[in-house]
């Protein structure tokens, strides 16, 4: 992805939305980005770290959204401008520091992007990063197309360094991952102003202390710095007024209003041209959505009296909409809105532009067929005669699956209805089928201990059910650390098992402080995690959870165990990682004289349980078989059969 | 007799506690599995049919199609079961001395098989620590070391069902009553396998009132503080409860041998033993207990001709002692066994598990009524 540095000025460029958003950090000579994986944000530090050399920057990713955010500061801190990325829940992790910076301000431009997932594509939470910009009180920023997203960043750094405070830019996931042109500015031109004088990163701390460029970078005096944070509001109002990403178009005086942002805009566009309303409607799309230019809405609001607002997820513009119309009630009058509040908009779930298409036409009385009747039904009937169900399922050769299956067998046959708290990675999904609907929790990240360590204490009051948490390598350090120390430090009674699969699996095997790889794959001291859990003074076993037998033997000792916290490492590196991905250990396959299918005795355990889709079930011949193209060949369905019938060949 | 699959099995059985654990669903297929006494089903299996209901001892029992088959004759009631001949016995002088139970004729008879080769393994429970273990031996030296009682409820049947994997086809089986049971309908092919080999050729009954919950006990001994350290260094090597007045059991351990009271113990049955109407092991060739007043010897109730030949030759090859058997104390074992038969069918029907069904399908027992009446109409007898 050189391109992304090499692109040269004014040539156009097919760029995905994270790629227009790390190309916008670049020209606008950003020197330091920190992270942590999480779709759909992921690529953005992935983009930068691979030209991170070439372009002399320093990116990394860190062990949770908290840290990076405090490392992107330190660089703003000492002059240099400095970019921050998570996903949405990630604003969560990081909020304590996020409150307590945009309380000390900022030095060099720092942008804050956090990329939400509406429709929670690929999420356990709908989440709304837009709130943290009305909580902390700082300026928010929603590109609405490819090339917004580009521009946007690089301005977000001169926003930023004009109030000397942080700038949120919000994607969404279909801004994030889909493509689009863009138009590329300058890279080589373009500069960092402290850098530039000062030549080198320097934290200048004995000024004067309410010297927010010379002294100590504090939050207090608390009510001095917030009056000076609520005063750079003012003046980034005051840019947003006449700021080019918010744009009108439409009839001057339109039958109604429609006031969006981000990617409901494309959207909006798109269901006006489908209902031919164009001259009809106006669209009002807002590239500034917090604090909102007052003048701005007030010019727009005094158009129409219907005013529609199209957004994702929490009715956020809506409300601050809403506030500004009744301030402005006595100069623009009354309005009819509609929008979330009145259920005109789903509160839910991601837009299209079918839904905004529906909305629009039952305001203004069109009667519409958004799609054809004609194709609705083709479309049905493929779709059943031809896409089979799939559930959402671990690869073949997973470890996970394995894992699952022996810690999900010792607690059934422990029989004291013990149960597992779950916690966020691939390994979530075994809360479905897939994992044997193991997972009988499942909040945030590194919750999973937490939760486990509650319940441990639960002893005194009679449950005596055996605890289990699961949690990966890559949220172990993240943020599963505290809650294990507080289990040993509480004599909590439970199993903590961990997961390492040698990578961030889930988000595409970003490293984490447990590998000696950085973000730029470059050689970095591995933090051990079984010596981490021996300092903090758990017993610690190690297991291959390809080893069903040894495993499930191990979880089953581990649940007897009344004292304290015990913690297993079931270490085994994931199928699709670098390392394994395309390479057989096994060669696998299925006497069919042996195997007896559907028949007492089996029933047919490997495909309708274990199922892996590494294995097929032949309708005809009544048997398993192995498909070869699928089969990761890691061997592990050979110890599940009860007959034997699954053999495994060493692959020379 | 009725078959249905693991569905019915965990909603009649399991669900309603009244599984014994014994073993007979365990490795035939992976949905079930034993630990420490407990049968565990690990994942949902959907088929209508499966060996692990028609094997359970526990649900469909029909006692006059077992009868038939085994005695050719409807199940009457009788309190002992059907019988040839009740005799008193103990291990003969070929026979060395062992940790038998009481007077060692259960081993001396299986060792004897073994070596005559009326069997070709025999399906024996051993022990580690507190926890009964099955075994599968095929040697004398090995019948032996799987002598005395082990009295948890045991997934004894899981080692015969692993005989069967092995390719036995004659085996011996060591059996309480509902373990016999299940052995019996095993035998009866009740999921009609077209290849099907009776896999078993001699079954040993023993006498039970009652077992205990594996669980339960390993938890209540390790709480004992004289006894942690025995059940954390698992050298257990006998249980015996004396005849009354006592009231105790006796464990003996590597160190020392601890009497705990029986109102102690007696919380720790478990609940299905309350639903069993076998007190001798009824579906046996030959069913031994305890001699009661003399220690040291069994009661031998000989059921069958095979089982018959068995203690002849034993006694013509010195491994077996017989004697007389005093009226009196037959009486008294028919009397304890009637108030078993009679206050199990009791709760049975109280609960609604005797040939109920019809509409339903199922049931834990089925007999005549009549019988049924005729058990249940006695008067309790004080033994
Ligand atoms: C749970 C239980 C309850 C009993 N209750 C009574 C009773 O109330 N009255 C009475 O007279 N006798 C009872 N017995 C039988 C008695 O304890 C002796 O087993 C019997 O008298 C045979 O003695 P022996 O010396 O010939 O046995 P041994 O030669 O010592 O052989 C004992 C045999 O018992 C088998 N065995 C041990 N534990 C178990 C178990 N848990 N499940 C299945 N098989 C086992 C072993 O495989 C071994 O082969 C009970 C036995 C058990 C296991
Ligand atoms: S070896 Fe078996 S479990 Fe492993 S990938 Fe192949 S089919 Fe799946
Ligand atoms: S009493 Fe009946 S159910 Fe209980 S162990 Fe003895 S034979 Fe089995």
């Amino acid at each position: 992805m050189t391109r992304l540095i090499e692109a040269e000025e004014g040539s156009r460029q097919l760029f995905m939305g994270n790629e227009a958003i790390a190309r916008g950090a670049l020209e606008a000579g950003m020197k330091v980005a920190a992270g942590y994986p999480g779709t759909p944000s992921s690529e953005i530090i992935e983009n930068l770290a691979e030209v991170s050399e070439k372009a002399g920057i320093y990116v990394e990713w860190s062990a949770n959204e908290k840290v990076a955010m405090e490392v992107a500061a330190a660089a703003s801190f000492a002059g240099l401008r400095s970019l921050c990325v998570m996903k949405q829940n990630g604003v969560n992790v990081a909020s304590d520091f996020l409150l307590h910076l945009a309380g000390s301000g900022t030095r060099a431009g720092m942008v804050l992007v956090p990329c939400d997932d509406p429709g929670a594509l690929s999420s356990v939470n709908e989440g709304e990063s837009r709130h943290f910009a009305r909580l902390v009180e700082v300026p928010l920023l929603e590109p609405g197309d490819f090339q917004e997203a580009k521009d946007m960043v690089k301005w977000a750094f001169t926003l930023s360094e004009e109030i000397r405070n942080l700038v949120m830019v919000r994607s969404v996931t279909r801004l994030s991952h889909a493509s689009g042109n863009v138009i590329m500015g300058n890279i080589a031109e373009s500069k960092n102003l402290e850098a530039e004088t000062k030549n080198s990163a320097f934290f200048k701390h004995d000024g004067f202390i309410l010297d927010q460029m010379e002294g100590a970078v504090i939050s207090a005096p608390v009510t001095y710095k917030h009056g000076q944070q609520h005063e750079k509001l003012k003046k980034a109002i005051e840019f947003f007024e006449t700021s080019p990403f918010n744009t009108y178009t439409g009839p001057e005086n339109p039958e109604l209003l429609v006031i969006t942002s981000s990617v409901c805009s494309l959207y909006t566009n798109e269901a006006l041209q489908m209902l031919n309303a164009k001259d009809r409607v106006g669209l009002l799309k807002l590239g500034t959505t917090w604090p909102l230019p007052p003048k701005l809405v007030a010019k727009h609001l005094k158009m129409t009296d219907k005013i529609l607002i199209v957004e994702e997820v929490i009715p956020f513009l809506e409300e601050s909409v809403k506030t500004l119309a009744a301030e402005l009630g006595p100069e623009i009058g009354v309005k009819t809105f509609f929008g979330k509040r009145d259920n005109t908009i789903p509160s839910t779930g991601e837009l299209n532009p079918d839904i905004i298409a529906s909305a629009l036409s039952g305001i203004l009385g069109i009667d519409m067929e958004p799609v054809p009747e004609a194709y609705t039904k083709r479309a049905g009937e493929l779709a059943f005669l031809n896409a089979p169900v799939r559930d959402l399922t671990f690869c073949p050769g997973c470890p996970h699956r394995a894992s699952f299956w022996s810690i999900k067998n010792a607690l059934t046959m422990d029989n004291r209805e013990g149960f597992i708290c779950g916690d966020i990675g691939c390994y979530s999904l075994a809360m479905l089928p897939s994992g044997f609907s193991a997972l009988k929790t499942l909040h945030s990240m590194g919750s999973g201990t937490g939760v486990a360590s509650g319940f441990g204490k639960l002893g005194q009051f009679g449950l005596n059910q055996p605890v289990v948490s699961v949690c990966g390598d890559s949220t172990f350090f993240h943020s599963a650390m505290p809650a294990l120390v507080n289990a040993v430090h509480h004599r909590s009674n439970l199993t903590m098992i961990i997961l390492d699969n040698s990578g961030t699996g889930m988000t595409g095997f970003q490293p984490h402080p447990g590998l000696n790889e950085d973000a730029l794959g470059k050689d970095a001291p591995a933090v051990d995690i079984e010596a981490v859990v021996r300092a903090a003074g758990a017993n610690v076993t190690v297991c291959d959870p390809f080893d069903l037998a040894e495993t499930r033997e191990t979880v089953l000792k581990l649940l007897e165990d009344n004292n304290g916290v015990n913690v297993l490492i079931l270490r085994q590196i994931c199928a699709l990682s670098p390392e394994k991905k395309g390479k057989k250990q096994f060669e696998m396959s299925v006497d069919e004289n042996i195997c007896v299918g559907e028949n007492c005795g089996c029933n047919r355990l490997c495909t309708r349980i274990f199922s892996c889709p590494g294995l097929t079930w032949d309708r005809e011949k009544k048997v398993s078989r192995i498909d070869e193209v699928i089969c990761a060949g890691c061997g592990v369905c050979a110890s599940i059969c009860p007959l034997q019938a699954i053999n495994k060949k060493e692959v020379a | 007799m009725q078959v249905f699959g693991s569905k019915e099995l965990l909603e009649d059985v399991i669900n309603r506690d009244l599984c014994i654990g014994c073993g007979a669903c365990v490795g035939r297929c992976p949905y079930f599995k034993s630990y420490k006494g407990k049968t565990a089903m690990l994942f949902e299996c959907d088929l209508s049919e499966g060996r692990c209901f028609a094997h359970c001892p526990k649900v469909e029992v029909d006692l006059d199609s077992l009868s038939t088959t085994f005695f050719q004759k409807a199940y009457d009631g009788n309190p002992l079961g059907s019988y040839m001949e009740i005799l008193g016995a103990k291990a003969g002088d070929k026979i060395a001395k062992a940790e038998f139970q009481n007077g060692g004729s259960v081993s001396a008879l299986i060792a004897l098989a073994l070596e005559t080769g009326l069997i070709d393994a025999a399906v024996l429970t051993d022990r580690e620590g507190i926890i009964p273990t099955p075994r599968l031996v095929t040697n004398a030296q090995e019948v032996f070391e799987c002598a005395s009682s082990k009295y948890m409820a045991a997934p004894t049947l899981s080692a015969l069902n692993n005989g069967i994997e092995q390719g036995f086809e004659r085996m011996g089986v060591v059996a309480t009553p509902c373990q016999a049971t299940a052995v019996a309908k095993i035998r009866t092919n009740p999921v009609k396998r077209a290849n099907f080999i009776d896999p078993v050729n001699l079954v040993i009954g023993l006498f039970c009132t009652w077992a205990l919950d594996t669980r339960q006990m390993l938890s209540f001994l390790s709480d004992q503080p004289d006894m942690a350290d025995d059940i954390r260094s698992a050298d257990i090597r006998s249980m015996d409860i004396p005849p009354p007045p006592e009231e105790v059991m006796v464990i003996e351990t590597g160190t020392k041998k601890t009497k705990i009271p029986l109102k102690e113990i007696r919380p720790m049955i478990c609940e299905s033993c309350q639903f069993c109407p076998d007190m001798t092991a009824e579906w046996s060739d030959i069913s031994v207990g305890a001699f009661e007043g003399k220690p040291g010897w069994n009661t031998l109730v000989i059921r069958t001709k095979k089982g018959k030949n068995l203690v002849e030759e034993a006694v013509e090859k010195g491994y077996l002692q017989v004697e007389k058997i005093p009226e009196e104390s037959i009486k008294h074992l028919a009397g304890a066994a009637l108030n078993k038969k009679r206050n199990s069918f009791i709760k049975n029907v109280e609960k609604g598990l005797v040939n109920t069904g019809e509409k339903e399908g199922r049931s834990a027992i089925r007999l005549s009524d009549d019988v049924l009446k005729k058990i249940t109409a006695q008067k309790e007898n004080a033994v």
